[in-house]
């Protein structure tokens, strides 16, 4: 047996990348922001995003892509705070979604008279932060019931992410969650991060987030706008 | 937690590689794994194990190095000529 080394340095992220790069170019050349919303288990990303529907649906068009491990129940919640398509994606045990899904699921929408495009990615802190889908920004939940100090954890995903929301904020009567040592930790690990103080319950601090969305689907819109001159 | 999706990546990689040397044995695949990365050597190492054993391998070894920061690549391959 002769045995040659072939050199290959090939990234194993990069065919994902590519996809991911094709993703970004569709949503851009129709002016729509893309946002990955990551979690772990639980911490609101679903019941966000109906609030954001409830509130948002009527002044832009927002598409979703769900991911679940298991069951379409997310999409199916979505589904009854939209009248636009959901796309389900179950990853069949995978803990992440990919490029490759969500350029299968942008088939089914309707990109040119879509203004908001949010991918609810499977609950998960750490492997969702490896994978690039082709969104613009990352938006990480943190709930008032999980550890201060989540963000020095999984400090690769709070550095990945743009935005944090911070979830369930009504709790925090009942709680003995020290909000300022959480919001430190994310700071610690992502000084740029815009923090939103929430709860999708009450409303308290929905209007900042939704207020970023406005801000940043308008952005989205007039540098498509300028790239078609 | 996602190292059978890496390590299918790793073989799907290879085949090319294989397939544009017009090659068909795999001996070994060296893989660079960076303490960043967000992968767990020792699991990744049994995912391609596995993977490896299986047609159209045929008993190909992994070698996974680690190094610093998030690199996650694969390095080399080993052919039989």
């Amino acid at each position: 047996m002769t045995v040659r080394v072939i050199d290959v340095r090939e990234s194993v992220m990069a065919r994902n990348n590519e996809i991911a790069a094709t993703v970004r170019q569709r949503v851009e050349a129709e002016g729509v922001l893309a946002l990955n919303l990551v979690s772990s288990p639980g911490a609101g990303k679903t019941t966000l995003l109906e609030r954001t529907l409830d509130a948002l649906g009527d002044e832009m068009a927002i598409a979703v892509v769900t991911g679940d491990v298991q069951t379409q129940n997310d999409a199916d919640r979505i589904a009854r705070h939209t009248s636009a398509l959901v796309q389900a994606v179950v990853t069949g045990g995978a803990c992440h979604l990919d490029a490759r899904q969500v350029d299968r699921a942008l088939e089914a929408i309707d990109l040119a008279h879509t203004d908001l495009l949010v991918i609810e990615n499977v609950g998960n802190l750490v492997c969702p932060a490896a994978w690039d889908l082709g969104e613009h920004a990352k938006i990480v939940l943190f709930s008032v019931t999980e550890g201060e100090d989540k963000p020095l954890k999984y400090p690769r995903m709070f550095r990945e992410a743009r935005g944090a929301v911070m979830t369930k904020i009504d709790l925090l009567p009942h709680l003995s969650f020290d909000l300022a040592r959480a919001v430190g930790a994310m700071r610690e690990v992502n000084p740029e991060l815009e923090i939103f103080l929430t709860s999708a319950t009450t409303g308290d601090g929905m209007d900042a987030w939704l207020g970023y969305l406005r801000r940043e689907v308008a952005r989205a819109s007039t540098a498509h706008g300028a790239l078609r001159g | 937690m996602h190292e059978m999706s890496v390590a299918l990546e790793v073989c799907r990689i290879a085949e090319a590689r294989l397939a544009h040397e017009k090659l068909d044995r795999l001996v070994g695949v060296g893989v660079v794994v960076g303490d960043q990365a967000g992968i767990e050597p020792a699991n990744l190492q049994f995912c391609l194990d596995t993977l490896l054993a299986q047609p159209p391998f045929r008993r190909a070894t992994a070698r996974i190095e680690r190094c610093v920061g998030d690199t996650l690549r694969v390095d080399y391959l080993e052919v039989d000529e």
